[in-house]
């Protein structure tokens, strides 16, 4: 008797197919956890609840920020508040146009005392490294991070070296000067899981801001988080039950973006999976162990819009990745149920 | 002496007389069968040719009879060459030399005469066979009859004249009973004179000696012949009128067409360019009156496409068909290129161009294409519409291709065609009311790109404005129309032409415009104008389009009204004739006011049919299936609320947006979005307890907005 149950060569078998559901105990434990280590950070960067809370998310779907602003409102501070809340080991690295990769990644140096050459790693070597300005480094140096962003290792002479996880880049760049500058190549950006613009406070914030400026310091916040309880709670994110309708929900937004008019170029599967990951964590984050369209719709803006590629003419005209995402949601109808007529 | 001289004279003279009787029927015949061609040319001038052909041809035959044989065909051919000079110089324009017009004449008499556009404008060249058939037929039928006293052999030449002009008329006129029996009496009555034979001729050099032959065996012979053809004609001519039953054949079936550029063939696509550069000077017209001048009038749309349908043939002058003109223009082109002419319907006549005229459209092109410099003039009998009479009529569905649809029209258009059906109840209010929706919903861009097939289409009437959609050119507004009509069942065409003012002006590319047409039985092709008025500011045509939505029933609770595009080809309606007849009609037998009652009472009815159906509904959606399914009931129930209240929740929002669409209603509907989303994207997260929480939502919603929910539809829904 042959087994009824057979598949085909290249199909994923049904057991492997079974997630483990969450229990309601456990994403609230989830979400208990993420809104402590939010209100640590929202201690440090007031007023930015809502970018605080997207660049947790992207941390604990293990993927990477970029912040983009404008100069002073608070995007290093974001970072090294966040990379203070968890307390992991952390590195900072300045961008300057003279960095060079080994600079970044680490160097292999002979040891005249013990007559063998030894790996001297670089600051990438850390739970949580913030690219301050990154655009300002050759795109050689930039290139050092897609390897070690995209598989959490160094290839140095040869020989790999892993970094600690869990591995969070969170790198900043100034949208406004661009001298000396090297634009991200879309590689990079779409190693990036998440852009995010910290923008101006509000009136009252930015008021509150200057009554704590000294006391308000990312050195000065206590760890919220050890880098086991990240990693613990990023594989728990992994769990999070997704309906079948969203799956094609998810793939008509992405292929909104792709047959878009004033789209050169649209979202790929990377970015596809990216958003699916993200929108795990943010119903996590909810207390929920499952994923709605309302997750989706909350992250898209943050995950899509820097991995679409206008059309020439439309980027002269001042089109934005974020408007073509509008656009895909209100052309994708939203899979809710129908009832028997 | 004079007893002998006295009979001689006496037969000299009767001779004469039937000779003379014998000349004037063939010649008469020779100019019946010529007018039998010229009943398909415009005017008597080829009348008067061919008859003056015929008496010219056979004055000479007679006169030379009694001369050496060779004299009378040379003088004959003389005449003929003198004649043709004459007729070509008659008719000619004088635009081009009279040699190089004669030449022409001669060498394309033929085939431009077997093909001229009906009616057949008298030309060099289409009168040089008529009259040389007529010529050439007098002069046989004379040599035959009198020089050589045959008379039926003479009456041969007119009879095939006569098929010859038969042949050329082919199925474009009447049988002309009357010239065929004219015909035939003449032909008697030379066969009853027929003349003596030519040894006998009393006014030849012969000298008639002996006694007059006896009449009787000549007598007795034609009675017999007579009772023989009546018997043959008694007995085959049923039989013969039993075996003619196709339409004689046209010989200008078998012409072919002028060949169309794709500029001509599609004009449409040039609106973009003019447009764009609205400063470009066209024509200079120098006009009677206001008019629109049409380039061309395009009926089929294949999807990417629309183009010109029918074929163009040659014409004169004159445009068959044509009324009596009111209106003329004269024209001189300064860069419209292309082989279209522009003329005001209906044009009549045209000079300065060669020209061949659409049969369908009647549309005008030159087969040598327009330059600058070319100038015409042309005389149209403008088409008027009484507005009235369109108000009442019904779609003119004669032609299919007028409401042919091709396969993938976008959903915008589907939706605007229900929203157009289910708002307006006659088919000139549906076609008005389309045209106001685009109007009011649409604007002009001249910038727009050109672009007619469905996709473009599609993302002119569908694409949110920000993103370049919902404003285009006339192209875009006058193709949307026009498929839009045909999904509501209206038959539709764009017509691409100019606005002319009256008198002398410059036409430039912004008086260059597209504008559809519908078709009403009985009246015509009526314009409308979906085009926006100039300082209007659109509204988006989707909150238009929801309220519908909101107000139309949804498929499941159709029962039956509007939503559907009307079938006009539904023979039904066409057996109950006019809209405004229905009410007059006695059906059936019962009386009037019966039906009047009945009506009454299915009307009163309706909303009771209408609100068991939603109670029997709701009771279904909240009462059966899972948890999952009664709390999908449950947001049914509440987004089909919110719609009758006037909120309309689009299939692209999501639950917590669907609520905050809601939240301007006051409605209490807790924790239901929760709900749905558990029910719809969580693993068996749904409890009896929360199906039943979701129930009670849906049921006490409707009645917490009631009271936004206007009074018809609480009666209907």
């Amino acid at each position: 008797m042959h087994d009824t149950e057979q598949t085909h060569p290249l199909q994923v078998p049904r057991r492997m197919q079974q997630q483990v559901q969450l229990g309601a105990a456990q994403a609230e434990q989830f979400a208990a956890a993420f809104e402590r280590l939010a209100a640590a950070v929202d201690t440090v960067v007031l007023g930015k609840q809502e970018v605080v809370r997207l660049a947790l998310t992207a941390m604990f779907a293990e993927g990477h920020i970029l912040l983009e602003d404008v100069p002073g409102t608070g995007k290093t501070t974001m970072a090294r508040a966040i990379a203070a809340a968890v307390s992991g080991q952390w590195r900072r690295i300045q961008f300057t146009p003279d960095l060079l990769p080994s600079d970044v990644s680490g160097v292999t140096i002979f040891n005249q005392a013990s007559g063998a050459f030894e790996f001297h790693p670089g600051p990438v070597f850390a739970n949580i490294v913030i690219a301050d300005e990154i655009n300002r480094a050759s795109p050689k140096t930039q290139s050092a991070l897609l390897e070690v962003m995209e598989e959490g290792r160094v290839t140095v002479d040869g020989r790999p070296h892993q970094v600690p996880l869990p591995f969070l880049v969170v790198a900043t760049q100034n949208p406004v000067e661009m001298d000396g500058t090297y634009r991200l190549p879309e590689a990079q950006l779409d190693r990036f899981l998440v852009k995010l613009s910290v923008g101006y406070p509000v009136e009252a914030a930015e008021i509150e801001v200057l009554r704590g400026t000294h006391q308000r310091s990312p050195e000065h916040l206590p760890p919220v988080l050890d880098t086991e309880a990240v990693a613990q709670m990023a594989e728990l994110a992994k769990h999070v039950y997704i309906a079948e309708p969203l799956y094609a929900y998810l793939v008509q937004l992405a292929n909104a973006t792709r047959s878009h008019p004033q789209v050169a170029v649209g979202v790929s599967p990377r970015g596809l999976i990216a958003l699916t990951r993200a929108a795990s964590v943010f119903a996590l984050s909810q207390g929920r162990g499952y994923i709605i369209p309302e997750d989706v719709k909350a992250l898209a803006g943050p995950v899509f819009a820097h991995r679409i590629q206008l059309a020439p003419d439309a980027a002269m005209r001042g089109a934005t990745g974020l408007q073509v995402v509008a656009d895909a949601f209100d052309q994708v109808p939203v899979p809710l149920p129908s009832p028997a007529a | 002496m004079s007893a002998v001289a006295t009979p001689v004279r006496r037969r000299r003279t009767r001779y004469r007389l039937r000779v003379a009787a014998v000349a004037a029927c063939l010649t008469l015949m020779c100019a019946l069968a010529g007018t039998v061609a010229a009943r398909v040319y415009h005017g008597q001038l080829l009348v008067l040719l061919v008859a003056g052909a015929a008496f010219a041809a056979f004055a000479i035959g007679f006169a030379l009879r009694n001369r050496p044989a060779f004299l009378a065909p040379s003088a004959s051919l003389v005449g003929l060459a003198a004649y043709l000079l004459g007729a070509i110089a008659l008719t000619t324009d004088g635009r081009e030399p009279l040699p190089a017009t004669i030449v022409d004449a001669l060498v394309n008499a033929v085939p431009r005469t077997l093909t001229a556009l009906i009616p057949v404008e008298p030309a060099p060249d289409t009168v040089v066979v008529p009259v040389f058939l007529a010529w050439l037929a007098a002069t046989l039928a004379c040599e035959f009859a009198i020089r050589y006293g045959r008379t039926l052999l003479g009456c041969l030449p007119p009879v095939l004249l006569y098929g010859a002009g038969l042949y050329l008329v082919g199925p474009n006129a009447d049988g002309g009973t009357a010239t065929a029996v004219a015909f035939c009496v003449l032909a008697a009555a030379a066969l009853a004179v027929t003349a003596a034979p030519p040894e006998r001729r009393p006014d030849s050099d012969a000298v008639v000696d002996g006694p007059a032959p006896s009449k009787a065996p000549a007598l007795m012979g034609a009675v017999v012949t007579t009772c023989v053809l009546l018997a043959a004609v008694a007995l085959l001519g049923p039989a013969a009128a039993r075996l003619v039953t196709a339409s004689p054949g046209d010989p200008r079936e078998y012409v072919e067409p002028p060949q169309l550029t794709d500029i001509d063939l599609n004009p449409l696509v040039r609106i973009a360019a003019w447009s764009k550069y609205p400063d470009q000077e066209l024509f200079t017209a120098d006009t009677t009156a206001d008019s629109l001048m049409r380039l061309a009038v395009l009926t089929e749309y294949d999807g990417t496409t629309w183009q010109v349908a029918g074929d163009f043939r040659t014409a004169g002058t004159v445009i068959p068909g044509s009324g009596e003109a009111d209106f003329s223009a004269d024209i001189e082109i300064i860069g419209l290129g292309g082989k279209l002419v522009p003329a005001a319907a209906d044009p009549a006549t045209l000079t300065g161009l060669p020209i061949a005229v659409n049969l369908d459209s009647r549309c005008l092109l030159t087969p040598d294409g327009l330059a600058t410099g070319s100038t015409y003039h042309v005389e149209s009998a403008l088409t008027t519409v009484d507005p009235a009479a369109a108000e009442t009529a019904r779609p003119d569905l004669a032609d299919p291709a007028t409401v042919a649809v091709p396969l993938g029209t976008p959903e915008i258009m589907a939706t605007i065609a229900d929203y157009v059906n289910t708002t307006y109840d006659t088919p000139y209010a549906r076609a008005q009311g389309l045209a106001d929706f685009l109007a009011q919903h649409y604007a002009y861009n001249p910038e727009a790109p050109s672009g007619h097939d469905l996709p473009a289409l599609g993302f002119f009437l569908g694409s949110p404005a920000d993103a370049g959609g919902q404003r285009g050119t006339s192209e875009h507004f006058a193709a949307a129309y026009a498929i839009i009509a045909r999904l509501v069942g209206l038959p539709s065409r764009v017509v691409v032409g100019f606005e002319v003012p009256g008198g002398s002006s410059t036409v430039t590319a912004a008086q260059a415009s597209a504008w559809p047409e519908i078709a009403f039985d009985g009246v015509g092709w009526v314009r409308f104008d979906p085009m926006p008025a100039p300082d209007a500011v659109p509204t988006p045509p989707e909150d238009t389009l929801e309220q519908l939505e909101e107000e139309t029933p949804t498929p499941e609770e159709d029962t039956g009204g509007g939503g559907e595009a009307e079938d006009f080809n539904d023979e039904s309606l066409e057996q109950e004739g006019d809209f405004n007849d229905e009410l007059t009609r006695d059906a059936g037998g019962l009386p009037v006011w019966a039906w009047y009652a009945l009506g009454a009472l299915l009307l009163a009815c309706a909303p009771l049919v209408l609100k068991a159906r939603r109670a029997l509904r709701r009771r279904r959606r909240l009462g059966r299936g899972s948890p999952a399914d009664r709390v999908a009931g449950a947001w049914a129930e509440v987004l089909a609320a919110a719609a009758r209240a006037g909120v309309k929740v689009p299939g692209h929002a999501n639950a917590e947006e669907a609520a905050s669409r809601l939240s301007p209603l006051n409605g209490e509907i807790g924790t239901l979005p929760r709900l749905v989303n558990a029910a719809a994207f969580a693993p068996q997260a749904v409890s009896e307890e929360d199906a039943r929480a979701a129930a009670a939502i849906a049921a006490a919603y409707p009645r917490s907005i009631r009271h936004q929910v206007k009074r018809w539809k609480r009666l209907l829904t």
